[in-house]
């Protein structure tokens, strides 16, 4: 159980891109969080897991606060949360297989893995995870050499390595097309469903939200303006989050 | 004079759209009306064409230029009239203008005389020959050299007139003894047959000069099936006449024969090309090595990205790029200048050279490699709760690794081609040996060091564009 | 498992080939460090051996105090009676000799007035056939006033009516500060490389523009003779442009003679080389649908050269041409080493009569032209790209 009290986020230049964000988010759910560009969605999954400092409240995972951490117990934490980024964040020039096994640096002997030995365990763990996601035969290109979805693919499978109980994603398909997009959230739905893994994911649309969430949360300039089911939100929700100009379009 | 017109559609046009007033500005100063007419660009650059236009006539005293000058500087108030009456004119005239001002000056200073091309051929001749026939192999050969004695001023017991030889047949000269400028006729039986032989003449202490025809050139007789010859010479002179004294000297005619028994070998310049070319690439690789060293820690603190968290480090990055800009500019070869004296004659001052030149080069190159990481991989390995080092190693180093080692190989690639000059100032290499050889005249022997420069350097080339290639 | 092939390792060939590529590179290395004779020590054992140049290039000789000079001159008869003496005014600033003639080997003394105090005063002797024969020194006081005995040695009589004269210059540095004659050269000579560079580089580019063409391949054509021209050209580019310009220089330098025009000739065959394969590239590299469209047309290929080609390639072509530039102003610095003229040759003579603060401001007019160069190069070739 993930909970979230009263958390705020002002950056340097004096923007608060969280004001005063609370709620708990229960086990086995797949939250999704709209809300337009710059209304606090990738703060908010950054403050999570503290690749971006908190400036008040507190993160509680699993009864640990996770904003008074140190920094060994923060990367303890760090490796029970995977994460899936809206440009994937592979390092282009390295194999997809090194791309898969640097997910499992949160757990295996460090210096080692500067050598680049890994345990055969994490190598059998590393060929399920690229199964799972129907890259395997990818496994030894370099990760700039796959399309755009299958880079994602890749993204997920590490996120996978860590075995995390939390799944973050910031906009994982807004680089992809919609087809692509419906294949990438199936597989985190999959991983949802499967294995029980918590997830909360920023999207754009409100389509893909409403097929994919079992609740919503929607911020607008950093604030919290619903949170419920996505059946619950009609024209008048829709408007006061978008905005009066904003159509509604769909994606399927 | 001119008062701000705010119905002017440029706001930047300070003249009121008045096209006299613009044309009497750009009569007295060039480029002036079309600069307060918004048009700063082209009124810098009509006073900088133009300014530089005269200073350059000036200075090599060639006034007939002065037309292309007035020419531009007629358009220059043209054009701002134009200009003022919302006209643009094309600038390419009066471009033209200054630039055959700029070239008859540029071809005045470079003393360009095409002519010489032509009328100096005589002296490429020799070096075109040298090139095409380079002296990198030759035929392997054995040679013989055999003497029969003569006397210069007659003794009481002259040498005998037929000399048998150890490895084979006699020389018979008509007389043993003589007079400098005697006619001598000699015959030689039993030597190697259908073989060009060299005649010499060897003085008393056995130095060599050669015998030769009544035209300067170098007296060659061909020998017959049987290895025989016959030929009619003077008694040359030998020895300097300040030791003539007089007495009895015992020189001797001189018989030289080359012939080929085999296939082909390098050739002695051959074998010095290769050394040397070796040491060439040698001195490339160790320096591209060096530099790397240097290069890689000093990348970082270029690097603007890195460095642009506090003032303190914001100098160190202007004061590093500064330094790597300046020594980028002066060629390794200056630099070796400097090495020679400090270390003396050899490679290690090319090596030391060439290496400070590329840590300036490479910490240029790698310093905007370190700019360009992307942030997004190091952010998510971080999230999986990987430590700073694993960071590192997993996010910052897969990402510059290869285009550093990409910079690398073209480095040396280039260290390769500038380690063929060095040895100009005596910093070793292959370079060495072309002055030396121009000295010499020895075209042929460049002309092997010249093929063997052009294909080694186009073959690295290849490989190392490979290479980068697959790298990046 | 071993249904999945993919999951195999890399071939035991990509090891051996792995193992063998090192090995080559470690002999390579112990041959490289064997050959190269490096000792390190010396870097710092004969440190101070470097030290009077690099302190000689951190001081160039850059600015000069000029040297004023202001003289007098007075006729002087030797021996009496050869010619006219000399009228001494009263007063105002003079010079007075103790007698106003004298014959050889006699002793007189100068005395000078109202001069310019605290000042060294050359004497000379100026003869009556133009010859300048240096006499003694003197300096003179606070007021203005100097005292010289001065010999007077035999010397030829008055010639063709002129007489000799005795003069006397007095010498003081002024206070402003002048350029050197170091800087004069080097600001000459800078010149002179620049246009070497700009000289060569269009010479290459008026050569290399038609060139270019023969080693694209798109413009060749598949044919078999295209293919042989392609082939011949793009070798011929290639092995020309491995060569150093001053390896080419050394051989101009003997056909042409010592001067900025070798430079320009060996200058000009290499970079005709390297720009014809850079153009011949971006030919290549063009978008064929207009090339297309003028053929589609009804047109030849030389209109759809000079219609859909050109437009495309003359950025580029311009792009190169002044990067080109740029590195040739920095070959022609050097240049001069092997007789190609530019600042190199002065460089080298200034660097061989152990003037190194004179070799210093040449570095530094090189550093500061290339640099500015460099970046006047990059920022026109940023706009045409």
């Amino acid at each position: 159980m993930l909970e979230i009290k009263n958390l705020t986020k002002v950056y340097d230049d004096g923007t608060v891109a969280l004001d005063n964000v609370s709620f708990t988010v229960q086990d086995g759910e797949f939250l999704v969080i709209i809300g337009l560009s710059g209304s606090g969605k990738s703060t908010l999954l950054r403050c999570i897991n503290r690749l971006i400092e908190p400036t008040s409240g507190q993160i509680i995972l699993d009864g640990v606060d996770i904003t008074a951490a140190s920094p060994a117990e923060l990367r303890r934490i760090r490796r029970d949360i995977g994460m899936i980024f809206q440009h994937f964040n592979l390092v282009k020039r390295s194999t997809v297989m090194r791309n898969v096994l640097a997910g499992r640096l949160g757990y295996v002997n460090p210096w080692l893995s500067l050598l680049g030995i890994f345990p055969k365990e994490d190598k059998e763990r590393a060929w399920k995870a690229l199964e799972l996601v129907g890259i395997a035969e990818k496994a030894y290109n370099r990760a700039d050499a796959l399309s755009g979805g299958q880079q994602q693919r890749v993204g997920i499978a590490r996120a996978l390595m860590q075995e995390p109980k939390l799944l973050l994603a910031d906009e994982p398909v807004s680089a992809l097309d919609p087809a692509t997009s419906h294949s990438v959230l199936k597989y985190i739905e999959l991983i949802n469903r499967e294995r029980g893994v918590t997830v909360m994911c920023s999207l754009h649309f409100l389509s893909l939200a409403r097929t994919y969430a079992t609740r919503i949360i929607a911020l607008k300039d950093g604030k919290m303006m619903f949170d419920g089911l996505p059946e619950e939100i009609d024209d008048q929700r829709f408007k006061e989050i978008y905005g009066e100009e904003a159509v509604r379009v769909e994606v399927n | 004079m001119a008062q701000p017109n705010h119905n002017a559609p440029d706001s930047a046009d300070r003249l009121g759209g008045n096209p006299l007033a613009a044309a009497g500005l750009s009569l007295v100063v060039p480029g002036s009306g079309q600069y307060l007419l918004g048009q700063t660009t082209r009124g810098l650059a009509i006073l900088a064409g133009i300014g530089l236009s005269i200073g350059s006539i000036l200075w090599q005293n060639m006034p007939t230029l002065f037309v292309f000058v007035a020419f531009a500087w007629l358009w220059n108030v043209w054009d701002a009239y134009s200009l003022a009456r919302k006209a643009t004119r094309s600038y390419l005239p009066p471009l033209f203008a200054l630039l055959m001002v700029i070239y008859t000056v540029g071809w005045n200073i470079t003393q360009i005389e095409p002519q010489k091309l032509a009328q100096q051929a005589n002296r490429a001749a020799p070096i075109a020959h040298g090139m095409l026939a380079p002296d990198f192999v030759e035929r392997e050969s054995e040679f013989r050299k055999e003497r029969g004695p003569f006397e210069v001023h007659c003794s009481d017991n002259p040498p005998p007139p037929t000399t048998t030889l150890k490895s084979g047949g006699t020389i018979t000269l008509s007389a043993t003894c003589g007079e400098v400028g005697d006619p001598l006729h000699v015959r030689a039986e039993g030597l190697w047959p259908n073989v060009e032989t060299e005649i010499w003449w060897a003085n008393p202490i056995g130095q060599e000069q050669r015998v030769v025809t009544p035209e300067g050139q170098q007296l060659i007789v061909t020998t017959d099936d049987t290895g025989s010859f016959e030929v009619d010479i003077e008694v040359p002179l030998a020895v300097p006449l300040s030791h003539d004294t007089g007495e009895p000297q015992l020189h001797a005619v001189q018989i030289n024969q080359t012939r080929i028994i085999g296939g082909w070998k390098i050739s002695d310049n051959g074998w010095l090309v290769i050394t040397k070319m070796a040491e060439t690439i040698a001195i490339a690789l160790v320096a591209t090595t060096f530099a790397v060293f240097f290069a890689v820690p000093l990348s970082f603190v270029a690097a603007r990205n890195l460095m642009s968290g506090n003032p303190v480090t914001v100098a160190v990055y202007y004061v590093t790029r500064t330094l790597l800009n300046i020594v980028r500019s002066i060629e390794s070869l200056i630099i070796a200048i400097v090495f020679v004296v400090w270390v003396g004659l050899g490679p290690f001052a090319g090596v030391m050279a060439l290496t400070v030149h590329s840590i300036a080069a490479l910490g240029k190159l790698y310093s905007e490699q370190v700019e360009s990481i992307d942030f997004g991989p190091i952010e998510a390995v971080r999230s999986t709760g990987a430590n700073w080092w694993q960071t590192v190693v997993y996010a910052v180093l897969p990402q510059v690794f290869p285009p550093f080692l990409a910079f690398t190989i073209y480095r040396w690639d280039i260290n390769v081609r500038m380690s063929t000059i060095l040895g100009f100032v005596g910093g070793g290499g292959i370079g060495f040996l072309i002055v030396q050889w121009q000295r010499l005249s020895q075209w042929e022997a460049i002309g092997a060091a010249f093929w063997s420069i052009m294909i080694i350097v186009a073959v690295l080339d290849y490989v190392s564009a490979k290479a980068r290639e697959r790298l990046i | 498992m071993d249904n999945q092939p993919w999951k195999k390792s890399p071939s035991p060939w990509k090891y051996g080939r792995s193992a063998l590529l090192a090995v080559v590179i470690i002999a390579a290395y112990i041959y490289s460090f064997r050959v190269t004779e490096l000792d390190l020590p010396r870097l710092v054992t004969d440190f101070p051996k470097a030290v009077p140049i690099l302190q000689d290039f951190l001081t160039p000789d850059v600015l000069a105090r000029g040297e004023q000079t202001e003289s007098y001159v007075i006729n002087y008869p030797v021996p009496c009676g050869s010619g006219q003496e000399a009228e001494i005014p009263d007063s105002g600033p003079r010079i007075v000799p103790s007698v106003p003639c004298s014959d050889p080997k006699t002793t007189i003394t100068v005395e000078g007035f109202d001069l310019r105090p605290d000042t060294k005063v050359q004497l000379r002797w100026l003869l009556p056939d133009g010859r300048r024969l240096r006499s003694a020194r003197a300096t003179t006081d606070g007021n203005g006033h100097f005292n010289v005995e001065v010999e007077i040695r035999p010397i030829v009589a008055a010639k063709e009516g002129n007489i000799s004269q005795l003069e006397a210059e007095l010498q003081w540095e002024s206070t402003g500060l002048m350029p050197s004659e170091a800087l004069k050269i080097t600001f000459a000579k800078i010149v002179e490389t620049v246009f070497m560079a700009l000289m060569a580089t269009t010479f290459a580019c008026l050569v290399a523009f038609p060139v270019g063409f023969l080693g694209a391949r798109n413009i060749m054509g598949t044919g078999p003779v295209g293919t042989v021209v392609y082939y011949i050209a793009r070798t011929i580019f290639n092995l020309m442009r491995s060569i150093e310009a001053l390896v080419m220089a050394v051989m101009f330098a003997i056909w042409l003679g010592f001067g900025p025009f070798a430079g320009v000739m060996a200058m000009t065959v290499v970079t005709v080389a390297s720009l014809s394969k850079l153009f011949s590239e971006a030919i290549e590299s063009i978008d064929p649908g207009p090339m297309e469209a003028i053929v589609a047309a009804g047109g030849n290929r030389l209109q759809a050269i000079v219609y859909a080609v050109f437009p495309q390639v003359i950025p580029p072509f311009i792009a190169f041409a002044i990067y080109h530039w740029d590195i040739n102003v920095r070959i022609s610095t050097i240049i001069g080493f092997v007789g190609g003229g530019g600042i190199g040759l002065q460089l080298q003579t200034w660097i061989n009569q152990l003037a190194y603060n004179k070799a210093g401001t040449a570095v530094w007019a090189i550093v500061i032209v290339v640099t500015i160069l460099d970046n006047l190069s990059s920022q026109i070739r940023k706009r045409l790209v």
